[in-house]
């Protein structure tokens, strides 16, 4: 049986500009989209990129804990979501007609408007990262530190939506994270750093749960 | 033998869990959470830090035995246990008010578990951590934040995330300084870190343009909740503050850091001044209160003298009597007006919930700083020493005083108004609903505060040993 280490050089190609790439997709899935389901396949989609990124700055066990730190938040976020998307569903009087479905997937205007500010934020990392890099880490991280950072602050700024602003606030500490581990790569810190994320994912899905409690009394889905 | 910063850690976290198993039982577990913090208060301050104390069952205790956690120290020190007594009774008042006014809700088990974070944030070393601590208690602050049947999420959200905004400077900067340590020649580390550490504490404490949490949380939120997040979630930032300007003497003597922390207090309570007087709601007029109030205790700070430190503590020591009031009276009243607090649902309330209302505006008249309140006993010192240098701030926290008035005593006609046809005013009953029990608690907290307005002398020595402590003033 191949060991984690054996599967990481396997995709260990992907652990630079692939990586980067990959985080900048993710992150813009998850400022345009609203779709539940593919915000959560997002985001655990960038925490494999992230962990790739940091295996190039620290242990790769440390690594590996941090991602699976990630993932049981996606699982968190997947699983509230889902919760409370059944209990929208059942206050709805009548189930989303085909019309409905089809124009999820058609762009909106508010979808692009996010889409123009995810473009505007990803070109003012790209400068800041050319322009003031960071120390310690490389001009790839650096990019990547600066588009989770950026994106992040940007999904916490344009909602009000418990799990939107949950993933922003996420996102941001991912960014920061990555570049800390770099200046502190002392266990406890790491360890307190998943921690803190933990919480507050648990927080975001608290507060979402007591929305759809809150819409569930005025009955409104 | 138990290290006594140990003790102050697990005993709150051990209560935490059991109070949430007893949460049904609402007297016991309130009552539970109020002797631990005066039992954990007063063992912070009457027990002595050089000698251990024995027990009962043979068992020692000593105070300022120092312990390690995460490979880390925890040191009990003089400055600390004063803080840590501080937040210990003023988690006791909070779970006085909710005993009565918030039963069963979270803010008892997430108090006891926040006051160990907060402890643990003051005692351990280095700082870094203690950005983390703080990190995590306002994620957890955010359970008791809100309203357990649904309601608006806002204040929890808006606080969580200009506390997780905070914690990258906190932590970068302890990285910069350490780095200019091995290289003296690089100042432009220092710059760096004196902003990036800036920008944490005015997002952590709520200056403006990053003060909208305060005022979404008193709005949106549990009051007796957020009414423990800006006493004694804001009391450790404070507290830490002070911890980095021990730390690093530097920073508080940088030339520009009096005019820096002067502007940042004065634009808060004129903010303050003019928006409390036009708030609609209750909650609102809360949070622009502490808003001034912690304006106000930023131009002490920026005093840069042992006088201000003096009246930064005092204020810590007082803003809890008017903060918890106002809040206990407002979860009464929105309780009775099933949770809507606007001008029209309030109207006339005051008449079926007496002591809600009272609690309401001896709150808020102490948070206005008005005279004989606990509010009163730092804001006129405050005044009389800015009166020589800063007329222009003084007339302006004069000023707030009155905006906060102005606004208790809209909300007090509403409250009190009687309804308007002839035959309706017959109907106003003249016992209150909210029983003896709660008429009391209301009293204590009211005479406590009417008490200390009128002795300050028995806090105020204390507040001046605290100063002490700290001597990055002392020239």
């Amino acid at each position: 049986m191949p060991t984690l280490a054996d599967l990481l050089a396997r995709v260990s190609f992907l652990a630079a500009m692939p990586a980067v790439a990959g985080i900048f997709i993710t992150t813009g899935i998850l400022v345009v989209s609203r779709d539940w389901r593919l915000n959560s396949i997002a985001f655990t989609v960038q925490y494999f990129f992230l962990v790739l990124l940091l295996t190039r700055l620290i242990r790769l066990e440390v690594a590996a804990v941090k991602g699976l730190i990630g993932w049981l938040i996606c699982m968190v976020f997947y699983l509230t979501e889902r919760r409370a998307s059944t209990l929208k569903q059942l206050l709805s009087a009548e189930s989303t007609t085909g019309s409905q479905r089809w124009r999820r997937w058609v762009i909106s205007a508010q979808a692009s408007f996010h889409l123009l500010a995810g473009i505007l934020i990803a070109v003012a990392a790209y400068t800041a990262a050319l322009r003031i890099p960071l120390p310690e880490v490389p001009g790839d991280i650096t990019l990547a530190c600066y588009l989770l950072a950026g994106m992040g602050l940007l999904l916490v700024g344009m909602s009000e939506e418990p799990m939107q602003v949950g993933l922003g606030l996420l996102t941001f500490l991912s960014g920061f994270d990555l570049f800390y581990v770099a200046l502190e790569p002392s266990l406890a810190i790491a360890g307190l750093l998943g921690a803190v994320s933990f919480l507050v994912a648990l927080a975001a899905a608290y507060l979402r749960t007591a929305q759809v409690a809150s819409s569930r009394e005025e009955g409104t889905p | 033998m138990i290290a006594g910063a140990l003790l102050l850690l697990i005993l709150p976290l051990v209560m935490a869990g059991v109070v949430y198993s007893l949460l049904r039982w609402t007297s016991i577990s309130a009552l539970l959470s109020i002797g631990t913090t005066l039992a954990l208060g007063v063992a912070a301050v009457a027990l002595p830090l050089d000698q251990p104390v024995r027990l009962w069952g043979g068992r020692e205790i000593a105070m300022g035995e120092a312990t390690t956690f995460l490979g880390r120290e925890l040191v009990l020190e003089q400055a600390d246990r004063m803080a840590m007594a501080i937040l210990f009774f003023t988690a006791a008042g909070i779970f006085l008010l909710a005993w009565r006014f918030a039963p069963r809700s979270l803010i008892f088990p997430m108090g006891l578990g926040l006051l160990s974070l907060l402890c643990g944030a003051l005692l351990i070393h280095p700082l870094i951590y203690a950005a983390l601590f703080v990190e995590i208690a306002a994620a957890l602050a955010v359970f008791a934040l809100q309203a357990g049947k649904g309601g608006p999420t806002r204040g929890g959200l808006r606080y969580l995330i200009f506390t997780t905004l905070a914690l990258p400077g906190l932590l970068v900067t302890h990285w910069l300084l350490e780095r200019y340590v091995l290289t003296p020649d690089e100042t432009g580390l220092l710059s760096a870190a004196a902003i990036l550490l800036g920008i944490s504490f005015a997002l952590l404490l709520g200056v403006v343009p990053f003060h909208t949490w305060v005022t979404t949380i008193t709005n949106d939120s549990v009051p007796l909740a957020s009414a423990f997040v800006l006493t004694i979630n804001n009391g450790a930032v404070w507290f830490l503050l002070l911890d980095f300007l021990e730390t690093y003497p530097w920073l508080s003597s940088h030339p520009r850091f009096g005019p820096i922390v002067y502007t940042a207090g004065l634009t808060m309570i004129i903010v303050g001044a003019l928006l409390a007087p036009a708030q609609r709601r209750p909650g609102s007029l809360m949070g622009y209160g502490a808003l001034i109030d912690s304006g106000a205790a930023l131009l002490a700070l920026a005093m840069g003298s042992e006088t201000g430190l003096t009246l930064i503590i005092l204020s810590l020591m007082v803003r809890p009597f008017g903060l918890l009031l106002m809040a206990g009276g407002l979860s009464g009243l929105r309780t009775r007006s099933g949770n809507d607090d606007s001008f029209a649902a309030l109207r006339g309330q005051g008449w079926k919930t007496p002591w809600s209302t009272a609690a309401f505006i001896f709150g808020g008249l102490s948070v206005a700083g008005l005279p004989i309140s606990a509010g009163f006993i730092w804001r006129w010192p405050l005044c009389r020493a800015l009166a020589s240098s800063h007329q222009d701030s003084v007339l302006f926290l004069l000023l707030a005083g009155v905006g906060v008035m102005v606004g208790v005593w809209r909300e007090m006609s509403t409250l009190l108004a009687r309804p308007r046809s002839p035959k309706d005013r017959s109907i106003i009953p003249l016992g209150s609903s909210e029983g003896w029990l709660t008429a009391a608690v209301v009293v204590v907290a009211i005479v406590a505060g009417v008490g200390i307005g009128l002795f300050p002398q028995a806090i105020a020595p204390l507040a001046a040993r605290l100063a002490k402590t700290y001597t990055f003033f002392t020239p």
